[in-house]
């Protein structure tokens, strides 16, 4: 009880810090009064950008080619809702592990509500977890096996997660993709523009090694394919085929990109942020510092931090504290730096990140957040300054109207085991889909 | 008293011979299983998509004379059908080989 009321103090008072126009700004937000508009999210399993232009998706490969809409044919009020249960029905070619998550739900039934003031806007989010009984705010941690510290659990759709050589474990999010019409097609075809074979998880994934040797990944230094625009390719059907670091400095300078913020149960809630990233050729943190950092010195392959007994209770947990207690590590509240002498067993577990409002920095630690879970209800609420002017954002104006696409990663889902929503426009204090409404 | 009773006798009668003579095509929820099959992609109620509106499919079969046994056949044959562009692509099949499934779709189509 003490450690919970604890964790809201630092939650607020982290929010606090953050954000200077929090006290008259979402908290006190009549929601009752911003109009809701509902949108709905579903499963799309690996409906990737090569899959969607190939024969399998019947009838529709060449219109998805030349740009038509995904709404122009998936316009039923049910498209969602029957979409996510066909492809999670176990007879879908885009969920081969369908018998793996029997259960999942195909679709998930969002309320979303946007308002503004001079400074923010506020974006607000609700929708029901899958587990009425938990916030999903665990994290795969590092498990001391008597020797070393090694990554323990993962999410549901992991390879080892499946073989059942590690527990089912990874934090809930809620994401917007945000484009100012920059992005060809993105208005069109939305998220589904960024998700490609051969990301993680997806069909024709590749070695580590093959992506290593990659000229575009040596180049920006990553060993996995992630969400990127076609743009950034010179053959888009092809991840491999990346464009010149140039040729894709320039596109970002054209604000050819896209905006991703993402609201993370374990990684940012608790210091009231939302981390700030943006999709090019890779999907990217802004510039700066996140409000998570790894947790693994790794020069020492020894973690940075324990948890402080005094404050925590204890200075580790173990597998059998996840879905029970709250393991979340935070600089400054309930941290202190990892002692190697401090009599360590086999099976005690640390957090693979550690969480610092005040570490965070630069361009990467623009959105704040707010949320809280009840009765089986997640509520989040974006706070995004207005006219943002890094290079690497899209800067929200009054007047102004966007393409948004909207996630939610739910029940130990990462990757692509999340729920997406068809593009739907946002619209500050302009008409859209979604209208942002100016606060008194 | 008795008059409720016979009053309820003749509703319960009414209802069983009713439930008896329901063929079986009255249970089928055509719109599902339309959209199930994902028809609804190219057909719409009133606008026309990649293929025609049921609306002017329906005109079409009025002013032709034509019935479901047509349409049935149409959802059932796989035959290449013309698109607006003139490519000409291979009509999707109906995933049931139920006469009576086939029939009540066809019939909730021409209805429009």
């Amino acid at each position: 009880m003490k450690k919970r009321a604890l964790m809201i103090g630092i939650s607020l008072s982290a929010i606090a810090a953050g954000c200077a126009s929090v006290a008259t700004g979402p908290q006190a937000i009549n929601w009752d009064k911003v109009p809701a508009t509902k949108v709905a999210l579903f499963y799309p399993g690996q409906s990737s950008y090569q899959w969607l232009r190939s024969e399998a998706h019947a009838g529709a490969a060449k219109e998805t080619a030349r740009g038509d809409a995904c709404t122009s044919c998936h316009d039923d009020p049910k498209e969602e809702q029957r979409q996510g249960a066909k492809i999670l029905s176990g007879k879908h070619p885009l969920e081969p592990h369908a018998a793996a998550i029997k259960g999942k739900n195909g679709h998930i039934d969002m309320t979303v509500q946007a308002a503004y003031d001079d400074k923010n806007a506020y974006l607000r989010f609700q929708y029901k977890t899958h587990n009425p009984n938990h916030p999903g705010n665990d994290y795969p941690g590092y498990r001391f096996d008597g020797k070393e510290w090694k990554a323990f659990g993962g999410m549901r759709l992991n390879k080892n997660v499946l073989a059942g050589k590690t527990a089912t474990v990874y934090e809930n999010r809620v994401n917007i993709m945000l484009d100012d019409g920059k992005v060809p097609g993105f208005a069109q075809q939305g998220c589904w523009l960024t998700c490609h074979d051969g990301e993680r998880d997806m069909q024709k994934e590749p070695t580590k090694d093959q992506v290593e040797a990659n000229a575009l990944m040596k180049a920006i230094k990553k060993s996995d394919v992630r969400k990127f625009i076609p743009g950034t390719r010179t053959n888009p059907m092809d991840w491999s085929t990346g464009k010149p670091l140039e040729e894709i400095a320039k596109m970002k300078a054209n604000g050819e990109f896209l905006e991703l913020m993402q609201w993370r149960a374990h990684r940012s809630d608790k210091v009231g942020g939302a981390d700030d990233g943006f999709v090019l050729e890779y999907r990217n943190f802004d510039a700066g510092k996140n409000h998570f950092n790894s947790n693994m010195d790794s020069k020492t392959k020894l973690p940075k931090f324990m948890f402080d007994q005094a404050k925590a209770g204890t200075k580790a947990y173990t597998a059998g504290d996840y879905g029970k207690k709250e393991m979340i590590l935070i600089k400054g509240a309930n941290a202190v730096p990892f002692d190697p002498n401090a009599g360590w067993k086999e099976g005690d577990i640390l957090p693979q990140y550690i969480l610092s409002a005040e570490d965070a920095a630069g361009s990467a630690a623009d959105n704040k957040a707010l949320s809280e879970w009840k009765n089986g209800v997640q509520t989040v609420v974006f706070i995004r300054p207005l006219g943002l002017a890094n290079a690497d954002d899209k800067a929200l104006k009054p007047g102004g109207v966007y393409n948004v696409g909207f996630a939610v990663h739910d029940d130990n889902m990462t990757g692509r085991g999340h729920h997406v929503s068809y593009t739907k426009t946002l619209g500050i204090g302009a008409k859209a889909d979604i209208t942002a409404v100016k606060l008194n | 008293m008795i008059k409720t009773n016979m009053y309820a006798l003749i509703v319960s009668a009414t209802v069983g011979s009713l439930c008896l003579a329901t063929p079986a095509l009255a249970q089928v929820d055509a719109e599902e299983v339309f959209k199930e099959n994902d028809c609804h992609k190219c057909h719409h109620a009133t606008k026309a998509k990649k293929g025609p509106s049921l609306a002017k499919i329906a005109a079409k079969y009025k002013d032709k004379k034509l019935d479901e046994k047509e349409a049935m056949k149409h959802m059932t044959g796989g035959k290449k059908v013309k698109l607006d562009d003139g490519t000409e692509e291979d009509h999707k099949i109906i995933d049931t080989k139920d006469v009576a499934v086939q029939t009540a779709v066809a019939k909730w189509m021409l209805n429009r």
